[in-house]
């Protein structure tokens, strides 16, 4: 019973995949949709083999993939150097919340027409979308977790002699650490999305435009095999933050396991 | 002898114009080089207020706190606080031998390897050993309170202050506790100010007890505790020098408390 659960627990992965297919096969069976709407697995796999075998999903994966990475790694900068400062300064601070009340609710699709008009189909385009709603998360978990650093671990470092950048970077960032790595992780999130609207909309290249492109075409199995594609993206991304996450903040994590 | 650390008319209030709380008011105390004084008085009168005032950590609304003859304006070099929250002043990304060389960060004329070496004979003498390398969320509370006392002898201060570092622990670790802390204090020369709420302990510790009043709170009383040391938990607290100092001590408090019951 107990090593049941113990197995489970360590092939969740490949029993997880089994069941979305063995229930997708179900489904597919019961011919509740038309074929043509919902392929098979067998079929979404050839369709993406195919894809695979003629370049074109590769190229336009790692358009995709590195615009959503770099798109993150300056977001996540910018959102904690913000923070940082708004910390510094609460003039800025409130600035900044201003600027985020008025642009966080706008979702990218809203604003991408627009920027494309402005920026054109270029990187400047990615740069601008990607930051403008990445940023934040970023920014309101390092800010959050700036203030809620205790008082004790502060005065500990003003009693040894710290100065205030000291404080700042040897007692209050590695304490917030943990927190900003929860709103980096859920912009690692974001970003991919905003890639991918900005790419259907911008209608030029990467997976997006793919996936826009075979929706048109009524190609079914291809734009699930894409769909497909875009979920391991994700999975790839915040795992690429979970690595880094546990390189800088150890410590957190062990302290976390001993609690329960 | 001289005084390394004084309060003159000292008074804080916490609050704004309208809800003005006073916690201490017209407080007086000195601390000579080498003594170990004990502060005692009940919770919530206003003993850690009165030490981040001492520690240069919050400024006082009235009168001055000197050190070391400067006007105390922040906290300063030579004066280290064991916080009455030990656990969380204890930074959980560093080792507890980390943590040890970061209390002793302002000590000049120490090398590296000296100041690696100097902490680890305090681990040591704290009982320590081979927890070194272990971060203070891996050992016992017991433990931590040792790491955070260990920290605060290790930045060899001047002068030491501890917030109740003993309230949180059962009898028998306590008594073990008060007498490690005694010989720690011996051993490195360590001048000390206990603050605690338990007239026994201030008693047992001192050589010098302040007892401090109803809030807004000063100093009432100084009882001086002319017992030998070392101290003995059973010999010394069967002294007739103790039972004397205990009885004055706790006399003052009953009288205190009668007053503001029938004020
Ligand atoms: N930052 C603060 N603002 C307002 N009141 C405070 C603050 N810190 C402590 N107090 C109040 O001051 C009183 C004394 O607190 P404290 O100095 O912690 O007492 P003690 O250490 O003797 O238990 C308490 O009533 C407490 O609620
Ligand atoms: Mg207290």
């Amino acid at each position: 019973m107990n090593s049941a659960v113990v197995l489970a627990e360590r092939f969740r992965v490949p029993l997880c995949l089994a069941l979305v297919f063995g229930v997708w096969q179900g489904v597919h069976g019961l011919a509740i949709v038309p074929d043509k709407f919902f392929p098979s697995i067998p079929a979404i796999l050839a369709a993406f083999w195919q894809m695979l075998t003629d370049g074109s999903v590769l190229v336009a994966w790692t358009t995709t993939f590195l615009r959503a990475l770099i798109g993150l790694v300056v977001a996540a900068t910018l959102g904690v150097a913000l923070a940082i400062l708004s910390d510094l300064s609460p003039v800025l601070s409130r600035g900044i919340r201003y600027v985020s009340d008025v642009l966080q609710p706008i979702p990218p699709a809203a604003f991408v027409p627009m920027a494309v008009f402005m920026l054109g189909l270029g990187v400047k385009l990615y740069a601008f979308v990607i930051v403008l709603v990445t940023v934040w998360p970023t920014y309101l978990n390092g800010v959050a977790a700036l203030q809620s650093v205790s008082p004790v671990q502060v005065n500990t470092g003003r009693m040894f002699g710290l100065s205030r950048s000291q404080l700042l970077w040897q007692i209050r960032l590695p304490a917030a650490l943990p927190q900003i790595f929860t709103g980096i992780r859920y912009a690692a999130t974001i970003s991919l999305i905003a890639v991918i609207v900005s790419e259907m909309l911008a209608g030029r290249d990467g997976i997006g435009f793919m996936i826009y492109k075979k929706v048109n075409a009524l190609r079914t199995p291809e734009v699930f095999g894409l769909m497909f594609l875009v979920a391991f993206s994700g999975s790839a991304l915040n795992a690429l933050v979970a690595v880094l996450r546990r390189s800088m903040t150890a410590w957190h994590m062990g302290m976390m396991e001993r609690r329960e | 002898m001289t005084a390394i650390l004084t309060a003159e008319a000292m008074g804080k209030a916490y609050g704004g114009r309208e809800n003005r709380l006073p916690i201490i008011e017209g407080l007086s105390l000195s601390i000579q080089r080498g003594e170990f004084v004990s502060l005692v008085g009940p919770s919530g009168c206003g003993k850690t207020t009165l030490l981040m005032c001492l520690a240069g950590l919050i400024a006082p609304s009235e009168g001055q706190v000197r050190f070391m003859d400067r006007a105390v304006e922040g906290p300063p070099i030579g004066l280290s606080v064991v916080f009455q929250d030990y656990s969380r002043s204890l930074l959980p990304w560093k080792t507890n031998l980390d943590n040890i060389l970061f209390g002793m960060r302002r000590v000049v004329g120490m090398d590296k390897a000296a100041k690696r070496n100097k902490a680890k004979e305090i681990l040591a003498a704290v009982g320590l050993t081979g927890f070194e390398s272990h971060y203070p969320w891996q050992v016992s509370g017991g433990m931590q309170q040792r790491v955070a006392i260990a920290r605060g002898i290790a930045a060899q201060s001047e002068l030491l202050l501890l917030d109740e570092p003993l309230a949180a622990v059962d009898a028998q670790t306590r008594a073990d506790m008060q007498d490690l802390l005694l010989d720690l204090a011996q051993k490195f020369q360590q001048t000390c100010l206990l603050v605690t709420h338990d007239v026994e302990e201030a008693v047992y510790m001192a050589d010098r007890v302040l007892v401090l009043g109803p809030r807004p709170t000063r100093v009432v009383r100084e009882v001086v505790v002319g017992l030998p040391k070392p101290r003995d938990q059973l010999v010394t607290r069967e002294d007739p020098v103790f039972l004397h100092a205990r009885h004055e001590v706790l006399q003052l408090i009953r009288d205190m408390r009668h007053r503001k019951a029938s004020a």
